[in-house]
């Protein structure tokens, strides 16, 4: 009987949807999305094997523009974007995680006062970030006098322009990224599956190796994947605290782009660097599910 | 969880202690150092309002300001509506979770690619690049988070008050807006502060699609930044902390069930 009425009611939505209101009521987002979102992306893809001659006439299908990125310096680029957002993504999960089990596990009554402290900064212009790490990181700044007063050293160093300081300020933007996910797969996690493994004679670490990580895998890749994609793309970063010693894709695209003639170049190192990315992508996933399965062995 | 060794938890505390400082002492010591009458190389000297005075008087920057919050509110704006209206072709018996996979793409591409495509696509439809360019870009950032977010809670929904208001004989558009939207009211709230605080902190997408015309919060503190250390940079991280703390603080006090991720 209930099964008949909500049959009855859908016919009636139905007939309301089509006669009251025309069918496009819920597709702008949808029209929207694929003017804006996918039509530059094909154009993209497109652009990247069209030649174009004088004034923007067409010239026909080209490899050119992919082969010119053949070349070592562009691969080293890639691969060295490819490290940065492998180092910073493992690195945001060796400090995330031991933050989201506290969070979820120990915090108690101060676990809202953290998630707050934790969420502030990202809510706040990331510029600003960036910039109250110069005035840490600086020959003058706060961590060289520090550590001249402890002693430690007694010549400044150079923190920033450095591997070291992108490193920094990768870790610290993206860490929220990792937390957050992990955390709220934490936070409803069956205690008593971990209460069960102690109680059949697991020391705290096989309950963690065997029960906690296998089974918050899926928030691991979660929060991996949400740091390792940006940051791979990541352009303001290292051009801010990086110097010019190392070039990563997002600089090289920028460079390319915002060139008066070379546009099109930069859309095809745009294609060719989202490939390894996609690629690489692939095989961390595989290589975390991997890694995860060979925890419960 | 007793079994936890003591080893383990000191090590566990230690390392929660120092991410939190790790957070945190960039931002303290760039607020005491708003404060400080002599700017940053030299050391503390004495207290003084100057440099918030100097920030409020600053002409260039509440203009930015000012971009920046039209961009945001419009943005928030224009994604909260498509994605109410895409609910709404739900709640008609439309079937839109198919749909749903096309709007992952805008969080999972990284944004330079997003950028990069927009501002091809503009050049070639000759569009100038301005605020209705960056309006455009952030709203697309923000269908990535509002549909899935609204859709997964439109789910959670008990259909049947949905269908109950329709038997006693209310139009949909009346249903629409006296049941389906009050029970997704704190949802969309929360999802619009996301979407706002995301367009407004927005650095990538407003560097490549803003053109000359068109300064944001950002792009004024970028320039800020390349031309030296200075305090009122300081007294503006302040002022930026304590709305993004107001924001956070209501985001939380919503308790609605969005989840950032």
């Amino acid at each position: 009987m209930a099964k008949r009425e909500c049959g009855a009611v859908r016919e009636m939505k139905k007939i309301f949807l089509f006669r009251d209101y025309p069918f496009a009521i819920g597709i702008p987002a949808i029209i929207f999305q694929m003017l804006f979102f996918y039509l530059p992306l094909a154009i993209l893809v497109v652009g990247s094997f069209i030649a174009f001659g004088e004034e923007g006439r067409l010239q026909g299908f080209t490899l050119e523009k992919l082969l010119f990125f053949m070349r070592a310096p562009y691969f080293k680029v890639i691969g060295y974007s490819l490290l940065l957002a492998s180092g910073n993504a493992l690195l945001c999960f060796l400090i995330a995680y031991p933050l989201a089990y506290y969070l979820a596990f120990r915090g108690k009554r101060i676990k809202n006062i953290l998630l707050f402290l934790l969420i502030v900064p990202f809510w706040t212009n990331f510029l600003l970030h960036v910039y109250a790490w110069f005035f840490v990181l600086e020959r003058q700044g706060f961590l060289n006098i520090f550590l001249q007063k402890l002693g430690l050293i007694h010549e400044p160093i150079a923190f920033l322009n450095s591997l070291f300081s992108v490193m920094v300020m990768m870790v610290y933007y993206y860490l929220p990224f990792m937390v957050l996910p992990i955390y709220s797969s934490l936070e409803k996690f069956d205690t008593r599956l971990i209460e069960a493994s102690y109680d059949l004679g697991a020391s705290w670490r096989q309950t963690m190796k065997k029960v906690l990580l296998p089974l918050s895998s899926r928030s691991i890749k979660t929060g991996f994947f949400l740091v390792y994609i940006p940051s791979f793309g990541e352009f303001a970063i290292p051009e801010l605290m990086g110097g010019d010693r190392q070039m990563f894709v997002g600089s090289v695209v920028a460079h390319y782009i915002l060139g008066d003639t070379t546009g099109s170049l930069g859309a095809a190192f745009t294609l060719i660097s989202c490939c390894a990315l996609i690629i690489s992508a692939t095989i961390w996933f595989k290589l975390i599910d991997y890694l995860l399965k060979r925890c419960v062995k | 969880m007793k079994p936890i060794t003591a080893l383990a938890r000191t090590a566990n505390l230690t390392l929660v202690a120092s991410t939190y400082l790790f957070l945190y002492v960039p931002l303290i010591v760039l607020l005491v150092f708003s404060f400080n009458s002599t700017p940053f190389p030299a050391p503390w000297t004495s207290f003084t309002w100057r440099w918030y005075h100097e920030l409020f008087s600053s002409g260039p920057l509440w203009e930015a300001f000012r971009n920046s919050l039209i961009i945001a509110l419009s943005s928030t704006f224009i994604s909260i509506t498509a994605g109410a209206l895409l609910i709404f072709y739900a709640t008609q018996g439309g079937r839109i979770g198919k749909a749903l996979v096309l709007f992952y793409g805008n969080l999972i591409i990284p944004e330079v690619v997003l950028a990069v495509s927009l501002l091809g696509f503009f050049s070639l439809a000759s569009i100038p690049l301005g605020l209705a360019t960056l309006i455009l870009a952030h709203t697309l950032l923000g269908l990535g988070f509002v549909i899935p977010l609204i859709y997964a809670r439109f789910q959670e929904l008990d259909h049947r008050l949905h269908e109950a208001s329709l038997v006693l004989g209310a139009t949909p558009l009346q249903t629409f807006f006296k049941v389906t939207l009050p029970l997704l009211r704190p949802t969309m709230i929360t999802t619009a502060l996301l979407v706002f605080i995301i367009s407004f902190d927005d650095f990538v997408l407003s560097y490549f699609c803003a053109g000359s015309s068109a300064q944001t919060l950002s792009l004024y503190i970028l320039s800020m930044l390349r031309s030296g250390i200075s305090p009122i940079v300081n007294a503006l991280t302040a002022i930026l902390l304590i709305l993004s703390s107001a924001l956070v603080l209501i985001f939380f006090s919503l308790r609605s069930r969005t989840k950032l991720f």
